[in-house]
């Protein structure tokens, strides 16, 4: 019985939704809402139990899941309430005259997070990238590849005016975008079609059970 | 105003209803088009097949959202499918919070129709912000960062975890993701560590995914509904992927109509406009 | 001759059983024979040393222990019967603990890959003929430590240290004044176009900054570039709307746009109620904005900085409604809609371009001259690896791949 109550909740916010294709209406600004309001509730709830409970309060606290602290060994629970403290101070943006405080907070968030992603984006994006690209020029589709990787890179170089070779690089690399463009919308159309095909399933076979 | 006109400025309800259409129908009437399998569809599944049973578990990432719930989830499905059918362990966890109710979902759901022990043959890991943060902390103890599972068992009371201490001990990582976590697992599990690591995204982003396929920073690589579709083939167990594939090519086929009319009726309203002021001129 | 040596010192163990050899006895046979053989009573000799150490080659985590060990002295040469070593490691000293490993004879190193980093353990050996093993000899204790340089990772350091070099010298050139060459970007003209003919139509520009937050670096970009767009716009007395998603971008843009106003001399025309902060959510701000093309017909759309599913949305209803549109994002997978909805795109990097060739900032200027220059590097080692493959140096490609 829950079941059929809460598919049927589903499907009638689905059809909400739907019925934007028609025109704007009341019942898509109730599902609009709905959902907003829904998921900041659910949000908060899961990132306390998930993160705040278990990484700060937990050790700070010393609440313990068998005989060890969490997360921390017992002698370093200290070590939280850096973070714990860091992330209050982003609340200082409430209060003008003490906004700057929070800027420390986000500066070694955005450096830390900066850092972390540095190494590891050289190698995937860049080093991997090189290596993998310096094939043997042996057929047509490597050929291809390292034409549409000179052309494109030759396209986003801009401290040179694009004429003669480079212009002509340029160009190829115009058209090798745009292909790729073509490519991920076409991908794009199928990905969109089966957000509705996956709705619909649920209408026909979950709610209705037509199917 | 001419045929062609007319089709260029017709109400684009009528194609929004069109396409409704071309989603239903092949439900009630299924085509039954053949999927082949893809290559990178098929090296998943064989990295994961290769998996031994009964021992170092299979890390599942369940990084989706309800908002791409219909592409990620029967991947989630088949794939679990697949591992215990194989008796393979599983670790599921989740990168972004809307995760978790349907990683719970997915996992629930097969763990039952295929009679899996919690602890045993599955646990459950729950959910940790901080995508990068979280990944690198796992490369040297996954206690760190996740010291119990969702329900608050200690990890290391949960059979299954005995003696699985970092991505050493990991043979096979995937994350199903329709946002950059699947990138980031590539970026902080596989590069600094090593990690194997499989993906599944949706159709949207798989061509970002390419390259890492090329370069063997990706196993292998789902895409979208189709992918699941293919995964779905391969362990002979027909679910959502495969009852929707009919539906998109009808779709896909309407869309590719559409595309070709428009270009004719661009191209022919274009001409007689020309024609119109030649004749004024 | 070797049988009957055998069979000799079997008669020998029974009669003058010794403690140690009646214990080998009664042990299980370590290694199963298929052929029935008489049992060989007495021990080889043992190892004649063991050393352990952190495992330093190949840069590790500490999660590796290097253990070497002096052959047997039975191994290879002597009673010539050693079939293998016993390797076992515990956490207390005097304990035999895991074993570890069997090693083959003739063998004397092993790497153990399964160390807890930072912790110490103690390792034994033995050394056996497939049914007595020799007494032990023990070594530690030792724990692995994390090396502190990678090698293996090398090529990132070195390629880290060119970009960041290049970056920061052009960024002190361009800081010292000196005029660096940036080529004019297609799409800015297409900006200017279409803030003219918004002022030839009488109707107001629409210019908006995306959704992301302040600190990513598209928005900062597109405040950039909506400068400009101010500038021109107070020059011809248009009316500019900006509709932001951000709190925090909207002040930005309020001071942009005010300084824009007044560097023109015309701080008259400044309508604060025209920068407008609409919502946070993503649909709420695109329905929204699609309320003012609709309600308010700008004549001229900009889309510039970061833009996720809402940018088909707001293009679309922008080209219903007729308006001259550019767009310009660095968010790949949202290229192909504005391509497609926009009269003209600036794709990826020219957004970031266009931005530091309007603002001459010498960090924004630094940072592109880095990043063509490191295209140029990328090509040139991509052009090298190709020959280096063709003449067989596979080495030098594999420096590039890290994992």
């Amino acid at each position: 019985m829950a079941t059929i109550i809460w598919t049927t909740i589903g499907a009638i916010l689905t059809l909400s939704v739907y019925s934007f294709l028609y025109k704007d209406n009341p019942f898509y600004k109730f599902a609009e809402h709905l959902v907003v309001g829904i998921s900041a509730g659910y949000y908060l709830v899961i990132y306390y139990f998930n993160f705040i409970q278990p990484n700060v309060v937990a050790p700070v606290f010393l609440l313990r899941i068998g005989n060890e602290a969490i997360g921390l060994g017992s002698s370093m629970w200290w070590l939280a309430l850096i973070p714990g403290i860091l992330g209050l101070l982003l609340y200082t943006r409430f209060f003008p005259k003490f906004g700057w405080v929070g800027r420390w907070s986000l500066g070694i968030y955005v450096g830390g997070y900066a850092g972390l992603g540095l190494s590891p984006i050289m190698q995937a994006r860049v080093l991997n990238q090189i290596g993998a690209n310096a094939l043997p020029l042996t057929s047509i589709t490597n050929v291809f590849l390292i034409v549409g990787l000179l052309g494109t890179l030759t396209y986003f170089f801009f401290s040179m005016k694009h004429k003669g070779v480079l212009g002509v690089l340029a160009r190829v690399g115009i058209v090798f975008l745009m292909v790729g463009f073509g490519a991920s919308f076409g991908y794009t159309v199928m990905s969109r079609v089966s957000l509705l095909i996956g709705r619909v399933s649920f209408l026909l076979h979950d709610w209705l059970h037509l199917i | 105003m001419n045929i062609f006109e007319r089709f260029m400025n017709i109400d684009r309800r009528w194609i929004f209803l069109a396409i409704g259409i071309a989603v239903v129908i092949p439900f009630f009437f299924p085509l039954g088009l053949p999927i082949s399998v893809t290559e990178p569809v098929q090296n998943l599944y064989d990295a994961l097949d290769a998996i031994p049973p009964n021992g170092q578990p299979l890390l599942l990432a369940i990084d989706y959202a309800p908002a791409t719930l219909p592409e990620l989830e029967p991947m989630s499905l088949a794939l679990l499918r697949h591992a215990f059918r194989n008796d393979v362990n599983v670790a599921v966890l989740t990168l972004h919070p809307a995760g978790y109710g349907l990683a719970e979902r997915a996992l629930n759901k097969v763990a039952e129709e295929m009679g899996q022990v919690y602890g045993e043959d599955y646990c459950f890991l729950g959910f940790r912000p901080g995508i990068s943060a979280v990944i690198l902390g796992m490369g040297v103890n996954i206690v760190n960062v996740f010291p119990e599972d969702a329900y608050g068992t200690p990890l290391n009371d949960i059979p299954m975890m005995d003696g699985i201490r970092n991505y050493d001990d990991i043979p096979l990582l995937i994350s199903l993701a329709g946002w950059g976590a699947a990138e980031a697992w590539v970026l902080y599990a596989h590069q600094p560590y090593g990690q194997r690591v499989g993906a599944g995204v949706t159709a949207v982003m798989a061509t970002d995914f390419y390259p890492f396929l090329d370069t063997g920073q990706l196993i292998g690589l789902l895409g979208g509904m189709r992918g699941a579709a293919e995964y779905e083939e391969l362990i002979d167990h027909p679910d959502e992927g495969v009852r929707g594939m009919d539906s998109q090519s009808s779709v896909h086929i309407l869309i590719i109509a559409l595309i070709v009319l428009g270009n004719i009726a661009y191209f022919g309203a274009r001409r007689k406009r020309r024609q119109m002021e030649r004749e004024a001129a | 001759m070797r049988r009957v040596f055998h069979i000799l010192l079997v008669l020998l163990a029974l009669i003058a059983p010794a403690a140690g050899s009646l214990e080998a006895l009664e042990a299980t046979p370590i290694i199963e024979e298929t052929e029935p053989v008489l049992l060989d009573v007495v021990p080889p000799g043992p190892p004649c040393s063991l050393t352990v150490r952190d495992y330093l080659e190949n840069s590790d985590f500490g999660d590796k222990i290097e253990i070497e060990w002096g052959l047997s002295p039975d191994d290879g040469s002597g009673a010539c019967d050693v079939t293998g070593y016993i390797l076992s490691r515990a956490l207390a000293e005097g304990e035999v603990g895991e074993v570890l490993d069997e090693i083959s004879s003739g063998v004397t190193r092993y790497i153990d890959e399964s160390v807890e980093p930072g912790v110490e353990y103690y390792y034994n050996l033995v050394s056996h003929d497939g049914t007595s093993p020799s007494g032990r000899v023990w070594a530690g204790p030792t724990a692995g430590r994390a090396n502190l340089f990678q090698w293996s990772r090398f090529s990132v350091l070195v390629l880290m240290v060119v970009f960041f070099a290049m970056v920061a010298r052009f960024t002190a050139v361009a800081g010292k004044g000196a005029k660096l060459f940036v080529r004019r970007i297609p799409g800015l003209n297409a900006i200017e176009e279409a803030v003219g003919r918004a002022t030839e139509m009488g109707r107001p520009v629409l210019y908006v900054p995306g959704i992301g937050e302040i600190d990513n670096i598209m928005t900062i970009a597109s405040l950039n570039i909506l400068s400009h767009v101010a500038k021109i716009t107070a020059r011809y007395d248009t009316p500019l709307i900006v509709p932001t998603a951000r709190a925090v971008v909207m002040s930005a843009a309020e001071e942009v746009v005010k300084q824009a106003y007044t560097e023109v001399g015309n701080p008259d025309a400044y309508n604060p109620d025209n920068i407008r902060y609409l919502s946070d959510a993503q649909f709420a701000f695109a329905g929204a904005v699609n309320g003012i093309m609709l309600r308010e017909k700008p004549a001229a759309n900009l889309y510039m900085g970061a833009f996720w599913a809402e940018s088909l949305l707001l293009a679309e209803t922008g080209f219903e409604a007729g308006a001259i549109q550019v767009a310009g994002t660095a968010m790949v997978s949202q290229l192909p809609f504005f391509v497609t909805a926009c009269d003209f795109t600036l794709m990826g990097e020219e957004l970031y371009a266009a931005s530091a060739y309007l603002s001459r900032e010498p960090k924004l200027l630094g940072g592109l001259k880095g990043s063509d220059w490191m295209k140029v590097v990328s090509i040139a080692l991509i052009a090298a690896g190709i020959i280096a493959r063709a003449v067989g140096l596979e080495s030098f490609v594999a420096w590039f791949q890290t994992q």
